[in-house]
């Protein structure tokens, strides 16, 4: 006998308007739905393969979410559209998120965008990407705060999916479903959080992060003649003469890494960055690794605990300019330290030169320097020294995207 | 098994440990006849999976392994033109040398279409491929048939196979390819459902065991520093390592001595920070 099923066990009109609901809600807090796949669903649906709502919870999940990304927002979705258990307030975290989301829908469809914010298209056009992402920051804001009021941050039309068709959601577990815990309370538990953050590196990615900085290889400009292949190549062609090229060689790179180990706040990236270029070393020609405390004034540290092996800053000119110079650090200070003449809080670095000077004099030494930030890039307008840093080195994230970012910067010919 | 329904379900198979989630995932997708696109971290039995659904099913299994270098077409058929021209050279084969359709082959996918019976077909590792073979073959998959172009023939899927893909990269596919796909991401399993991993390998084994190697499995994959952490694969292996040395004891296990580190952590690197991290624990 087959169960009964789920789309006869609610009355047809407000199942399908709570699934549209859901569809909707999906795509309003940034899930790529398509309609395509919500089709799909119903066709599945149709065919009497989803009787349950935990059968529905996973099938409507493989259908229309495509990347385990979304998986945590999909879960929240589910809980509050199944149960009306209410969506968390959104964090920052989210909210970038979010934010990024709307990014691209304005990269791929910038008019539908623009209707859909009631902006003038042209208007926006002339922002940049980061202008564009502060203001999709700066709206979802305000959005969280008008509906702050009812505790729900996105609309939902002003009806409750609570008891809409008057059935409970616990009620549905038909034909010998023996998980644990009804679909709801498996969305309520919120597994793939994790996976959901574009956050800060972690260790779990250090082997993509890898495949990043393998791509630190010097590739020459392809102008030597190889001679056997030339002569093969041109008997090929019955005498006609083919040239065959070859790239040149180019030594492999020297890489700096000097690491701001002096707060906690770097404590969690300072071993993984360490261990993310030690991997890395076998393609390196060199590695030297430097510690300082918030930025660098006269000298650089070859100990960690910065007291036994000083290196002169001013020293760094007898090094290799093609050097890849790589900061790693928060770049967050109280402003004198970077700015003011005697600005370093340890007493024997007064040589009378403000740390922004020295990092200009790095800069400038090595032309393929750059600072690697763990604090997300949509946090860094809010810090000064952030802000002052960034117009001595290129600035990047610490995600697996910055990484890639600053690889294809110090690769770059200058 | 559902046997008084016309779709054959799948409910599991002897040497593969499925969630109730996974399952219902794979009777949907064979259902609506869409590809089911599998990612997960290495090691979660993306590829096992297929194994198991097809000697579930009693469907056979065709496998393509997707590299980087291939082309669309080696995975349809491939021309034999070498042995035509030895043939017409030596003219000592059964074939004819004037009948192109002799010398055409079918590649993985041509062979799950021309099958008599449904077959499972798993394309392995998709990411490895450009983006361009993979929207390419998702055609071929939609619309069921490809031409030969040689003999200007069609061929047509006889029956649907029943498709598998998997792919170990974080990065997301391309979207068209992700719009005709039905996507589940296997999760690392949890030390529940290891421990039933487990005894699904070993079926003798004991709890004392089986549970102190777990613990100390999820342990070991704690450690930080590790570019690659041991996964199922490694922890099975490990399994049956301890297993068949006579001279291994669990209590060693539970006063934190833990032998044969080799076999789960394969890089010098991660087996010295390994080595380094058990000499502190007790489990």
């Amino acid at each position: 006998m087959r169960p009964p099923r789920m789309v006869s066990a609610a009355s047809g009109y407000e199942t399908r308007h709570m699934f549209i609901d859901f569809f909707y809600t999906l795509k309003r807090v940034g899930v790529p739905v398509s309609p395509t796949s919500f089709l799909r669903l119903q066709k599945a649906l149709s065919l009497g393969l989803i009787n349950s709502l935990d059968g529905f919870y996973t099938a409507a999940r493989s259908i229309l979410v495509k990347s385990e990304r979304y998986f945590d927002l999909y879960d929240q979705v589910f809980a509050h559209t199944f149960e009306g258990a209410e969506l968390t307030e959104p964090d920052e975290f989210a909210l970038n998120d979010m934010a990024r989301a709307m990014l691209d829908e304005w990269l791929r469809d910038p008019g539908g965008m623009a209707e859909a914010l009631g902006e003038d298209k042209d208007e926006l056009s002339k922002l940049s990407p980061e202008e564009l992402l502060d203001y999709f920051l700066e709206r979802l804001k305000e959005q969280t705060e008008q509906h702050h009021g009812g505790g729900k941050w996105i609309g939902t039309h002003g009806t409750s999916p609570v008891g809409h068709s008057g059935y409970h959601p616990g009620g549905m577990r038909v034909g010998g479903v023996s998980r644990n815990k009804s679909a709801v309370k498996v969305a309520m538990d919120r597994r793939y959080k994790d996976y959901s953050q574009e956050g800060p590196l972690t260790q779990a990615q250090i082997g993509e992060a890898l495949k990043r900085l393998r791509n630190m290889i010097p590739v020459g400009a392809k102008d030597q003649i190889n001679i056997d292949k030339t002569i093969y190549q041109t008997m090929k062609n019955a005498g006609e003469i083919e040239i065959v090229f070859d790239r040149s060689l180019k030594d492999r790179l020297k890489v700096i890494l000097a690491i701001d180990n002096g707060g906690w706040s770097m404590d969690p990236y300072i071993e993984m960055v360490q261990v993310l270029f030690n991997y890395a070393r076998a393609q390196f020609k060199d590695l030297k690794t430097f510690f300082f405390h918030n930025t660098i004034y006269d000298y650089l540290w070859e100990d960690p605990r910065r007291i036994r092996k000083p290196f002169a800053v001013d020293d760094l000119v007898r090094l290799d300019p093609d050097t890849r110079f790589i900061i790693v650090g928060d770049a967050s200070m109280a402003p004198f330290e970077l700015m003011a003449t005697d600005g370093s809080i340890h007493i024997e670095e007064r040589s009378g030169k403000p740390s922004h000077q020295r990092l200009q004099f790095i800069a400038d030494t090595f032309p393929y320097a750059l600072w690697i930030n763990p604090k997300m890039a949509l946090e860094w307008q809010y810090t000064n020294t952030i802000n002052a840093i960034r117009q001595v080195f290129p600035m990047f994230e610490l995600t697996l995207d910055g990484l890639e970012g600053a690889v294809t910067h110090m690769m770059r010919k200058h | 098994m559902d046997n008084g329904s016309s779709i054959k379900k799948f409910a599991g198979a002897s040497q593969y440990v499925l969630d109730e989630e996974l399952a219902e995932i794979i009777n949907v997708s064979m259902a609506l006849e869409m590809p089911l696109l599998l990612k997960g971290e290495p090691g979660t039995g993306k590829t096992q999976l297929a194994h198991a659904i097809a000697g579930a099913l009693d469907m056979r299994l065709i496998v393509l392994n997707v590299k980087s270098s291939m082309k669309l077409v080696e995975a349809l058929y491939q021309y034999d033109t070498l042995t035509r021209l030895n043939d017409s050279r030596f003219g000592d084969s059964s074939r004819d040398v004037s009948n192109v359709e002799e010398y055409i082959k079918m590649g993985k996918i041509g062979q799950s279409f021309v099958s008599d019976k449904r077959v499972v077909l798993l394309i392995d590792e998709i990411d490895k491929a450009d983006t361009d073979f993979q929207d390419d073959m998702l055609d071929v998959l939609d619309q069921m048939e490809f031409d030969i172009i040689e003999i200007d023939k069609t061929i047509k899927a006889k029956n649907r196979p029943v498709i598998i893909i998997t792919s170990n990269a974080k990065k997301d596919l391309s979207d068209p390819f992700l719009g005709r796909c039905n996507f589940h991401h296997i999760a690392f399993p949890d030390a529940d459902m290891m421990r039933k991993i487990i005894q699904v390998h070993f079926t003798e084994i004991g709890k004392d065991l089986l549970d102190s190697t777990v613990r100390c499995f999820y342990r070991l994959r704690e450690f930080r520093n590790i570019e690659k952490k041991p996964a199922t694969r490694e922890l099975i292996n490990w399994v049956r390592a301890l297993r068949s040395d006579p001279d291994f004891r669990v209590k060693d296990l539970i006063k934190g001595e833990v032998p044969y580190l080799g076999v789960l952590f394969k890089k010098s690197a991660d087996y010295e920070a390994a080595q380094n991290g058990v000499g502190r624990f007790r489990v």
